[in-house]
């Protein structure tokens, strides 16, 4: 870990809270989106990071926290400890995927995990009595004014990413983040050298979902309405893979980075263009992977222009 | 690294400083549109009903408050179909783009979820197209609806059919496991027992369901002579098709919401005949109105013209919640949010789509909607009668 | 009775299902990418008969190996201009990039073709077969018996010819295969392009049945995902077993828990074989 991007993520969120201070609720909006994505990559990054498991299950962590929160909120139970119910649920669950599913290499895993926001999906959409079903869920508000509320989900947000990322600084510093350094590496030698892969595993997965379902909580009391396509959206599996690919992979602050990069380009794109900013979304995301697969680390010392006449002055 | 922050930041500050400079004389009213997603058709149909008023008023110098006159501005963004992104949308309209008044988003679910932060911020919401009882069951004063109760569906069709048919008995229902879907086919099951009708079969299909064999197999088991169905376009053109397919009988079908739609009855042919349907407008209604179109006639003429082809409820319904909300604004005589609410309220609004009031949940209760039957390829409306094109006929299409 | 309908509708069904799931599994099997795109291409394909249909009047089940071919010439070409360069890299890059292409197409056919849904109508209608009150639509054995042709065809040239045995080749042991002087990235495109070639057919085939919109590619891209778990990663067989056992599956789960259920029961099946199986019912361990 560089002490330099640390301290550089440090002050992007430090920068961040003060615009928000002083800042109307689009901004708001803005920023508390960015503490979710920036956890959700973080989140993503430990286990498909760290570990080199191609998750695709942050989808069915969030959505599981978003339902258990909206289940406990409409029934009474306070907000933090709706959250914690989030967080919890999320990370039992993971414990229990794990030990099914961690077993499975590569793609296998990829699939696996890929099909398990599916499942949630489905049950949410036919559980009617519990989650509403296709109907959605509407969430109590929290009764403050408007803005103060803002700043609540603000905080929330932020606070949830700032665990996020302290958790993946001691990760990265810890002997647990060495043993999913060497199963990224090569599993069999890590085994062979006495790592107890599958704990470490275990862990790794289980840290990612508590974080992703918190991160989940947290959406739904703040949007106040969730139903089971948008929470299990498979697209909140692809898009914090794609951020960390853009800060880059398995370091702790490149997920933050590629976070505040993508929702920017995805918030210009969806303000400007009314009908095409999905396609030109796509068409980036190409771009991306084929002139920067190394993600935005390829730009650095250079700079953007630098890099374009490295590129083609060859 | 720092460079690309700032400048990502600047960017979108940028971005979000040019919306706010407006000019003073123009009346914003925000509208968040399914583009992309499931429900883009429907995106596509609202936006244009949106566009013949808009087009309609600000060609005539604009809407009247007091002496001057209001040029209408449009704020879309693309909500994805997805409800919360919705409900994000609405908040950004209000807080960002500082809109007067707001449009909802397509369906009772969006319409739902939105109208909490309509109400929060105490902005004026036009919902074009919920109709579902419990999208107004919240007690909120910021939310009115053009369209009529389900239940104005599935009554006057079970008087149809029960009058003409008399000998029907038994009725099958399958619903979309999805808010009005579902509200529509419980408004069915409950018509259907008032006139001591037996419901045989109620089952529900999940979202995004590709093939429905299995439903109608068993359904065809339960041997039904009224056959129910919800759902949306594409639902209703594979169930139509199937049922054929799987040779499922009955004296009358009724689909909604899809048959009203031309894209339907060109999907499933002629398969189309004698389905029975209902929608909340149809071009032979024969309203005379005070608003800028000054008659449903003059109404469907001018959406001929512009986009070559009738309009259907949902294109209707995106001109009729631009015209309430002029009614609206005109006898207030300002835009403020408290004199315009107090005049919605009020109601008695002579429009193209009908004459419109709201009940105190929001819910418009003012007009009754045609009930509809496709025969040799076109929609018929079957009552009430001082509309009718046709009259009703049983049996189904093999 | 009713049970025998019930395994006939899943039958006919999953004969859809594998023509669905064919060309994504082989492009798993052979090149290991997930290819995000693949539903977006069946609708392309469907989009093609149906303008086929209007313009000409040429049936969509005779068109299908047309629209196979231009789609064959878009994937290959596909796969040498943008796949081919991040071929050696992990499988989460390629699928990114096919993610990304996928939003791309999606978005353009709904600003090219508008997203109302739409459907080849056949006049006169082709009915059904009757036999002892057990219906079955011929349409759907129409379809069946194309895609199964097609897959057959395709299973045979990949064992028969030597541009075919190139492909397993290359699918068995990449290495190997580069070192026996086969081409791997020209065997690379032809696969992407033959993948392609199916969706693109089965599009054409599932325009009769189906109503086609852009809105719909993400649906038919979850079937090819649940039935090639099912039947095994790039086995074709296990395609083909996998599309037939997903019917049936689907179709009893309507029958006994209701139709809003028949998914659900389904996948969790699917979460079960993961677990004890993870190669599916036909595929071999090891190609991970």
């Amino acid at each position: 870990m560089n002490p330099r991007n640390a301290v550089l993520a440090i002050a992007a969120l430090a920068v961040l809270a003060l615009v928000a201070l002083q800042a109307d609720n689009y901004v708001l909006r803005l920023a508390t989106m960015f503490g979710m994505y920036a956890t959700l990559a973080m989140a993503w990054n430990i286990i498909g990071g760290f570990a080199g498991y191609p998750s695709f299950a942050t989808a069915a962590f969030f959505g599981l926290g978003a339902y258990a929160t909206g289940v406990a909120q409409t029934n009474g139970v306070p907000l933090l400890l709706a959250w914690g119910c989030a967080g919890l649920l999320a990370a039992g669950f993971a414990a229990l995927l794990g030990s099914a599913i961690l077993h499975l290499r590569g793609r296998y895993f990829a699939i696996a995990s890929l099909v398990v926001a599916d499942v949630l999906r489905e049950l949410t959409n036919s559980w009617t009595d519990v989650t509403g079903g296709g109907m959605g869920m509407n969430l109590p508000l929290i009764g403050g004014s408007v803005v103060d509320d803002a700043y609540v989900y603000l905080a929330a947000m932020l606070i949830l990413a700032a665990a996020t990322f302290g958790t993946s600084l001691w990760l990265d510093r810890s002997k647990l983040g060495v043993a999913l350094r060497c199963i990224a590496q090569n599993e069999d030698a890590a085994q062979i050298i006495g790592i107890d892969t599958r704990r470490a595993k275990t862990i790794a997965l289980v840290l990612s979902s508590l974080f992703a379902g918190l991160a989940g909580g947290a959406y739904a009391s703040w949007v106040t309405y969730i139903d089971p396509t948008d929470v299990y959206d498979g697209a909140l599996s692809v898009k914090p893979i794609l951020m960390a690919l853009l800060g880059g992979v398995g370091t702790v602050s490149g997920p933050v980075l590629g976070a505040l990069v993508y929702l920017g380009l995805e918030e210009l794109l969806w303000r400007n263009l009314l009908d095409f900013h999905a396609g030109i979304l796509g068409l980036l995301v190409v771009l991306l992977v084929l002139f920067l697969p190394g993600g935005l680390r390829q730009l650095r010392g250079r700079g953007l222009v630098g890099w374009l006449k490295g590129r083609f002055a060859r | 690294m720092k460079l690309l922050l700032g400048n990502l930041l600047m960017a979108i500050g940028l971005v979000g400083g040019l919306s706010v400079a407006q000019a003073q004389d123009v009346l914003k009213i925000g509208a968040p549109l399914p583009v992309t997603g499931a429900l883009s058709p429907e995106g596509t149909k609202l936006k244009q009903g949106y566009e013949l008023w808009q087009q309609q008023v600000n060609d005539a110098g604009g809407i009247k408050v007091g002496d001057k006159q209001l040029k209408v501005e449009l704020r879309y963004y693309d909500y994805q179909s997805q409800t919360p992104r919705a409900v994000q949308l609405a908040e950004k309209l209000i807080t960002d783009d500082k809109v007067d008044f707001l449009f909802s988003p397509f369906g009772s679910g969006a319409a739902k979820a939105t109208s909490a932060v309509a109400e929060k911020y105490g902005v004026p919401m036009i919902a074009s197209s919920a109709s579902s009882a419990e999208v107004f069951n919240q007690g909120y004063q910021n939310l009115y609806g053009v369209y009529t109760d389900n239940s104005t569906f599935s009554e006057p069709l079970a008087d149809v059919i029960t009058s003409k048919i008399p000998d029907v008995k038994r009725v099958a229902i399958l619903a979309r496991n999805d808010l009005y879907p579902l509200s529509l086919a419980n408004e069915f099951e409950k018509s259907a027992k008032k006139r001591g009708l037996e419901v045989v079969f109620f089952e529900k299909y999940a979202i995004g369901t590709l093939d429905h064999s299995s439903a109608l197999t068993q359904l065809r088991a339960t041997n039904p002579d009224w056959i129910v169905v919800t759902g949306y376009i594409n639902d209703l053109i594979t169930v139509r098709k199937q049922a054929a397919e799987l040779r499922v009988t009955g004296k009358a079908l009724t689909l909604i919401n899809g048959p009203a739609y031309q894209e339907w009855i060109n999907a499933v042919g002629p398969l189309a005949e004698n389905v029975t349907t209902a929608s909340w407008f149809h071009p032979v209604v024969k309203y005379q109105s005070e608003d800028v179109f000054g008659s449903s006639a003059k109404f469907v003429e001018l959406f001929r013209a512009k986009y070559n082809g009738d309009p259907d409820f949902t294109q209707a319904s995106g001109s009729a919640v631009g015209v309430v909300l002029q009614l609206a604004i005109e006898r207030a005589g300002s835009t403020d949010r408290d004199a315009v609410r107090a005049e919605l309220k009020k109601g008695g609004f002579k429009t193209f789509f009908g004459p419109i009031s709201f009940a105190p949940s929001g819910i418009a209760n003012s007009y009754v909607p045609p009930v509809l039957q496709l025969q040799g390829g076109k929609v018929q409306v079957i009552y009430p009668a001082e509309i009718a094109t046709g009259e009703f006929k049983a049996g189904l299409a093999q | 009775m009713l049970w025998l309908q019930v395994l006939v509708n899943g039958l006919a069904i999953g004969g859809l299902y594998a023509c669905i799931a064919a060309g994504f599994s082989l492009v798993w099997g052979v090149l290991n990418v997930i290819n995000i795109l693949h539903g977006s291409m069946i609708v392309l394909g469907g989009y093609l008969a149906f303008f086929a249909h209007q313009q000409w009047g040429i049936n969509p089940f005779l068109f299908a190996p047309v629209a196979g071919l231009v789609l064959f010439v878009f994937g290959y070409a596909l796969q040498r201009l943008a796949i081919n360069p991040v071929m050696s890299r992990p499988f989460l890059i390629t699928l990114l990039l096919t993610f990304g292409l996928n939003l791309f197409l999606d978005n353009a056919m709904i600003a090219l073709f508008s997203a109302d849904f739409r459907k080849v109508i056949l006049d006169p209608p082709l009915g059904v077969f009757e036999l002892g009150g057990i219906i079955l639509p011929v349409d759907r054995v129409y379809a069946t018996l194309t895609g199964l042709v097609i897959v057959g065809a395709l299973w045979i040239w990949l064992r028969s010819t030597q541009l075919g045995r190139a492909i397993i080749a290359v699918r068995m042991d990449r290495d190997a295969a580069a070192l026996l002087g086969i081409n791997v990235s020209g065997t690379y495109a032809i696969a992407f392009g033959l993948g392609a070639f199916m969706a693109g057919s089965a599009g054409a085939l599932l325009s009769a049945i189906f109503p086609i919109s852009p809105l719909a590619s993400a649906g038919y891209l979850g079937k090819a995902f649940a039935i090639c778990v099912l039947g095994g990663l790039g086995s074709i067989p296990g395609v083909v077993l996998g599309g037939f056992a997903l019917g049936v599956i689907e179709s009893y789960g309507a029958l006994f828990l209701g139709p809003e259920h028949a998914v659900t029961v389904a996948f969790m099946l699917l979460i079960v074989l993961l677990m004890v199986r993870p190669s599916g019912l036909l595929g071999r361990r090891g190609f991970a």
